[in-house]
């Protein structure tokens, strides 16, 4: 892709918030000072994230003629040398770049489909010329021009996307219910108040490509007959708000935005609203409330948003993702949307891998794509000789999907079936040693410190489910504690007035559905399998052990006593049970007992 | 307006546009239970208790926020609907830290208010304070003095330094209501009869309720006085005889005949009694003496604990040797010992073959045997009695160690062989305990210890018309759980007169934040140390000499600064408490969810409203009440999740903040925890038939 405005050979570093925690801003400073000092003559610019945050920092180096070169897990140290050899000396270090159409990075692009993704790590997404570039407004200004809401609606429900923020309502319909209500006031809301641990869809989107998102409210604005937006994002991400306010500000310059924008007659101006860090928060009645300036408490529908939102005034409001896909299917016509995907999982959606994963970041794939192939071969399975035991989608909110399930089809009907949730794309990939019970425990631990208090059974409920897991996990259970759970789990999701009391429980109830047994262990046996309940379990070395000392060098308390070449032995009195030696050993020599 | 037609509970009904599902359902008379909801205010949905199951929905609806809509099937009855309720009210009690009533209250047997009326003594509401210990005490005067009092052990003013003398006000509120005969009214005759066997505390208590009920009694006596225990077993000087017949006289003046001198399986037997009453109640007591199976028992001179009571109690003049030894540790031994003081004797030694920790009897009684004079000895029990030549008695006894605990869980006496010694006395009065003699009950159940077999609640025995209580059924006991099982059998016997299922008292949820060592130092942060007010009583040298009352009972300048000192533990809210109420309409399991709890949290920096943070059930009638009809911000939800709390704003105490409508706020909370300081002190109805909770009775 051709995004640079001049022929000039181009150094690009990613600079979104995972690059910089990797080490870009070295790489970055390094690239500037260089190449100023040895006036070699080239543009260095940024963009956002690629998506493969496994192998970051990256740079690509961009030929005059457009062709790249994807470096890979810079350091400084390589960046220097990526110059001396590749900018200046002509001569690409073969093995430090990424090719797309072989090995891992074939793997991990071959089966995405870019729409929201599309300019992430691709565009400068702090220049509006690289998004206009890319075809960037021209989706606003051909509504604008043509003056027919109705026809961008009846796109927007024919293309079939749903809402991506995790419960999937048909976006048409919600813009429908918006335009039919009596104006003259009406609002428009971004949710960027993404808050599920080990998701960063919407931050990455944000950070690289945010004028997709703006330009996406926009026709959203039009078609509803709403001249006032609000983003709400989590204080949590300051470069996107960083970002979000430069894309703003360039876009009222240059009249994308703000009165009579492209003086075709059409206002619509966005404001940002950081949120303070409240899960609830993404809770869309929370959520204005929280705009509102009163406490993030979520209220019971009806009315919906769509009558009396934000302010009292219709109000339509939708995640980052749904937005940024808006423009793509102006562009390119309802059709090529709803020719990807299943009968009723339209278009692509962009997954956050996490976890016990290879290719750890962020991948686009379409709908109908199973989740063996994102987790396997997309992402690479484990990176290690365990194996892959489930994956949670969907955060605190959604459930745990077994491997055995893995031919499950990204399709929120089937993923609805498992026990979890599409949700708003997190993935977290777990193995062997991940402990069912205590991940269980971990998510709901989340939900429950999140809960806003307002509601009975998931203020108090989530902690008493909260406490039973936390004995089970220490030993203390009791038989009686499983029906205890599941009794208590089913009516927190039924009796609960937002989606996170509703969904709280989903973590222990799909955990109980495929995992029961982990939990049946803990209590009857005494026995953690995956070797993370500290209260039980114990650690030793077979006589796999090749005396390699590893375990001994990493063991945090130094319990590890023997000999190079000869089998370890660990100290059980001094032993904390932490499980770095299993996690460091290359030889399976030590088992969980 | 066009109405909306739906069904609830199969009923079809029609509603305005925009009803509630609650304000439909009640319209219909369909009980729906809610703390959030409140008429003045916008829907909410916060508690959940009040969700309805609608046809077709996955998910339960809170009603109080959802409207009618066409063709609605609603259920509130269903069995998930119950469910619900049930989970709820239990995940909100599991979170709800307070007392619904004093812990005196729960410690005492019969049940008596005891904060509402140390309220009343501390505000110099003698008569009505006299009026609600009546609800469930008809004998005042007399337990007032020889109550064991387990109320004060239970009384939180320990932690500061002692309990309320709670006896001794109670004694007080008696004494000065003692010419007042308006005490209490008689109830319409119903034209049944009840006969009771025993005129002890039991079956004075189930003549009292009985005939407050409208019910006839008669009671028969094999003794030629009233009292029972109180009168026969119990010296004049800790209960004297004028107070007996002043509260025994209540009970004729409300219409209950006495027949003294009548024994039951003698004068009159117990199918004699069915026959002739609707319905018989037996308190027949624990009155025969045990033996302390040593030989030479039956000795001239060796006497029981109660015989020699009760004769002292016909006579004064009682003759008793010089030198006398009782045996036992209890009340009964102690009475004997300061007895015979009393008639005489001058060398009184109780004998005990356990340590003073383990001795059954009162610690202040023992402390009084011995500034009176009585000797105690330990560790000792009698092996042999010889009558000596000249009339005298010698008494073999072995000193004992003590060894493991016994199946009464004290340290069982072991003889130590060689101690023995003897001892030359003129008296051995034996008072090791009483048991039941019920054989004159002539066809009710007896256990095998040799007591009635009765139903706890109830007092039903395996006769159909016949019920019982007191010692006779649980053995020897304090006359206060006399008193209660007379009143408990009452209940019941006029569930049965009145042809209703005999259920018995229908018993009260009562929350509690635990016993005294479980109890939060904040309970008891700001209080003054003020010493317990000392009982007047008559000097020991002289005391002696006569049968007089020792105790002489407080000053009415006492009475004030000793009720004030009570910490008004319990609720002002116990009675319209909806938590308390719902936990019993839905059988709800305080225990079922217990975890980590909410911590006391007391604001009482208000001059008329006291706001309790750990009784709050988070329901945001106050917050709301604030924000939408005062338009202040004076309250408001501060922190997330379990730990979410609802605090006056800006961290502030509640008399700093703007308290426009404050007053009426505290009225709308469900709970007691925002109350007024001058709420009711009574948490009972002045009735001792309690209050109904609806949908229960």
């Amino acid at each position: 892709m051709q995004t640079q405005t001049n022929n000039k050979r181009t150094v690009v570093v990613g600079m979104s918030t995972c690059n910089i925690a990797a080490g870009a801003q070295e790489v970055y400073d390094l690239c500037r000072k260089t190449v100023e000092e040895k006036k070699l003559g080239v543009e260095v610019r940024i963009t956002g994230c690629l998506g493969m945050c496994y192998a970051e920092p990256q740079v690509q180096i961009v030929e005059a003629d457009g062709t790249r070169s994807l470096y890979c897990d810079v350091t400084a140290q390589r960046m220097g040398k990526i110059i001396d050899e590749h900018v200046v000396g002509g001569v690409p270090r073969a093995q430090w770049i990424a090719k797309y159409d072989e090995g891992e990075t074939k793997d991990l692009m071959g089966k995405q489909r870019r729409i929201v993704l599309a300019n992430c790590g691709v565009i400068d997404p702090e220049k509006i010329e690289d998004y206009l570039a890319v075809d960037g407004y021209k989706a606003l200004r051909s509504v604008l021009e043509e003056k027919n809401p109705d026809k961008v609606i009846d796109a927007l429900v024919k293309s079939g996307l749903r809402g991506r923020g995790g419960a999937g309502f048909p976006t048409g319909m919600k813009w429908k219910f918006a335009r039919a209500e009596k104006g003259p006031k009406k609002y428009m809301i971004c949710n960027a108040d993404e808050g599920d641990p080990g998701a960063f869809m919407d931050r990455t989107t944000l950070e690289s490509d945010p004028h997709a998102v703006l330009e996406g409210m926009a026709i959203g604005g039009f078609a509803t007959g709403a001249d006032e937006a609000y983003i709400y994002c989590r204080a949590e991400y300051p470069m996107a708000i960083a970002r979000l306010y430069k894309a703003i500000a360039q876009a009222e310059e240059r009249g994308f935005l703000g009165r009579n924008i492209m003086g075709l007659g059409f206002d619509f101006v966005i404001h940002i609203k950081e949120g303070a860090g409240a899960f609830v928060c993404g809770e869309e009645t929370a959520l204005m409330a929280s705009i509102e300036g009163r406490r993030g408490m979520p209220r019971i529908r009806p009315p919906f948003p769509a009558q009396s939102g934000l302010f009292g005034k219709p109000t339509t409001i939708n995640n980052v993702e749904t937005w940024a896909n808006v423009p793509w299917i102006i562009r390119n016509g309802w059709e090529a949307f709803a020719a990807m995907g299943t009968e009723k999982s339209k278009g692509s959606k962009v997954f956050a891998l996490a976890g016990k994963i290879k290719r750890g970041g962020l991948v686009e794939v379409p709908m109908g794509i199973t989740l063996g192939e994102i987790i396997h071969e997309v992402g690479g399975g484990t990176g290690t000789n365990r194996k892959v035991k489930a994956v949670q989608m969907g955060g605190p909110s959604g459930g745990c999907v077994p491997a055995e399930l893995f031919h499950t089809k990204i399709d929120y009907d089937e993923v609805t079936r498992t026990g979890a949730i599409m949700g708003s794309g997190g993935m977290v990939v777990m193995d062997d040693t991940t402990c069912m019970v205590d991940i269980a425990r971990y998510f709901l631990d989340f939900t429950q410190l999140e809960s806003c208090g307002k509601c009975t059974f998931c203020r108090v409920g989530t902690k008493r489910m909260l406490e039973i897991l936390t004995r089970i996990c220490a030993g203390k259970g009791e038989e009686s504690d499983i029906a205890l759970l599941e009794d208590l789990a089913k009516q927190i999701k039924t009796t609960s007035l937002c989606g996170l009391g509703q969904t709280a429980p989903n973590p222990v109830l799909t955990t109980l559905r495929y995992f029961r047994h982990e939990y049946e262990e803990h209590i009857r046996d005494h026995k953690c399998r995956a070797g993370r309940c500290r209260s039980l379990c114990t650690f030793t070395i077979t006589d796999a052990c090749t005396g390699c000392l590893i375990c001994a060098r990493n063991c945090p308390v130094s319990c590890i006593t023997g000999e190079k070449k000869t089998m370890h032995v660990i100290n059980q009195k001094a032993c904390i049970r932490c499980g770095v030696c299993r996690d460091f050993c290359k030889f399976d020599a030590v088992v969980v007992g | 307006m066009e109405k909306i037609k739906l069904t609830i509970d199969g009923i079809a009904i029609e509603a305005d546009p925009g009803t509630t599902l609650l304000d439909a359902a009640q319209a219909q008379g369909v009980f729906i239970p809610s703390f959030c909801h409140n008429r003045k205010l916008k829907p909410f949905a916060s508690c959940f208790v009040c969700v309805v199951e609608i046809d077709g929905r996955a998910n339960l609806v809170p009603s109080c926020s959802t409207a009618v809509a066409p063709g609605m099937v609603v259920r509130t009855k269903s069995e998930r609907v119950k469910l619900a309720r049930r989970t709820c009210v239990e995940l909100l009690m599991s979170d709800h830290l307070g007392d619904c009533l004093g812990p005196c209250m729960g410690a005492c047997p019969a049940g008596i208010d005891i904060p509402g009326f140390v309220k009343h003594l501390a505000l110099g509401e003698d008569r009505a304070a006299l009026e609600l210990i009546k609800t469930n005490m008809p004998l005042p005067a007399t337990l007032g003095r020889v109550c064991p009092r387990p109320c004060e052990e239970a009384c939180r003013r320990q932690l500061v330094e002692e309990p309320v003398a709670i006896c001794h006000l109670k004694r007080y509120a008696a004494d000065a209501g003692a010419g007042d005969e308006s005490l209490p009214k008689p109830a319409k005759t119903s034209g049944k009869k009840v006969a009771i066997v025993g005129a002890g505390p039991a079956g004075l208590a189930a003549s009292y309720y009985l005939q407050l009920l409208g019910h006839k009694t008669v009671i028969i006596d094999a003794h030629e006085a009233p009292g029972g225990m109180l009168r026969f077993g119990i010296p004049a000087y800790r209960l004297p005889r004028d107070v007996i017949d002043r509260e025994y006289a209540v009970a004729a003046r409300l219409g209950a005949e006495f027949r003294f001198g009548t024994r039951l399986g003698k004068d009159v037997s117990l199918d004699d009694l069915r026959r002739d009453h609707d319905a018989v109640f037996l308190g027949l007591g624990a009155q025969r003496a045990q033996a302390m199976r040593v030989p030479g028992e039956d000795s001239p001179g060796v006497l029981s604990g109660i015989g020699f009571l009760a004769a002292a109690s016909r006579d004064e003049k009682t003759p008793i040797g010089r030198r006398v030894m009782v045996v036992g540790g209890g009340n009964t031994a102690i009475d004997a010992a300061r007895t015979s003081m009393r008639l005489g004797a001058k060398e009184v030694t109780i004998l005990y073959r356990r340590t003073r920790a383990e001795m059954p009897a009162w610690a202040m009684e023992v402390h009084e045997a011995e500034v009176e004079g009585v000797k105690l000895e330990i560790l000792a029990a009698p092996t042999k009695i010889e009558k000596q030549a000249g009339g005298s008695l010698a008494v073999t006894c072995i000193r004992m160690t003590l060894g493991e605990p016994d199946a009464s869980g004290r340290a069982r006496p072991v003889p130590q062989e060689g101690s023995e010694h003897v001892r030359v006395v003129d008296n051995v009065i034996a008072a090791i305990g009483q048991s039941v003699d019920a054989k004159a009950a002539a066809g009710v159940e007896i256990a095998g210890w040799g007591g009635i077999v009765a139903d706890e609640r109830t007092g039903r025995t395996s006769l159909e018309n016949v019920f019982a209580g007191g010692d006779c059924v649980i053995g020897a006991d304090i006359a206060v759980r006399a008193v209660a099982a007379g009143r408990r059998a009452a209940i019941a016997i006029d569930q049965f007169l009145m042809g209703k299922p005999v259920v018995g008292e229908v018993a009260r949820y009562n929350a509690s934040m635990g016993k005294l060592a479980d109890i939060s130092k904040k309970v008891i942060e700001g209080r003054e140390k003020a010493a317990k007010a000392r009982m007047p009583e008559l000097e020991p040298r002289s005391r002696v000499a006569h049968f007089k009352e020792v105790e002489t009972g407080y000053t009415a300048a006492q009475i004030r600064a000793e009720a004030q000192r009570c910490l008004e533990c319990g609720c002002r809210d116990a009675r319209g408490c909806r938590l308390r109420t719902y936990a019993m309409l839905f059988e709800a399991d305080p225990r079922r969810f217990a975890g980590q709890k909410r911590e006391y949290e007391r604001d009482d920096s208000h001059p008329g409203v006291v706001y309790e943070a750990h009784k709050c059930i988070q329901c945001g009638t106050c917050v709301r009440m604030t924000e939408e009809i005062f338009g202040t911000s004076a309250l408001g939800f501060t922190f997330r999740g379990f730990a979410s709390r609802v605090r006056p704003a800006l961290g502030r105490p509640l008399a700093k903040i703007d308290d426009n409508g404050l007053l009426q706020i505290v009225e709308a909370c469900p709970v007691g925890a925002l109350v007024l300081k001058k709420a009711p002190v009574a948490v009972q109805e002045r009735s001792f038939k309690r209050p109904p909770v609806p949908g229960l009775e």
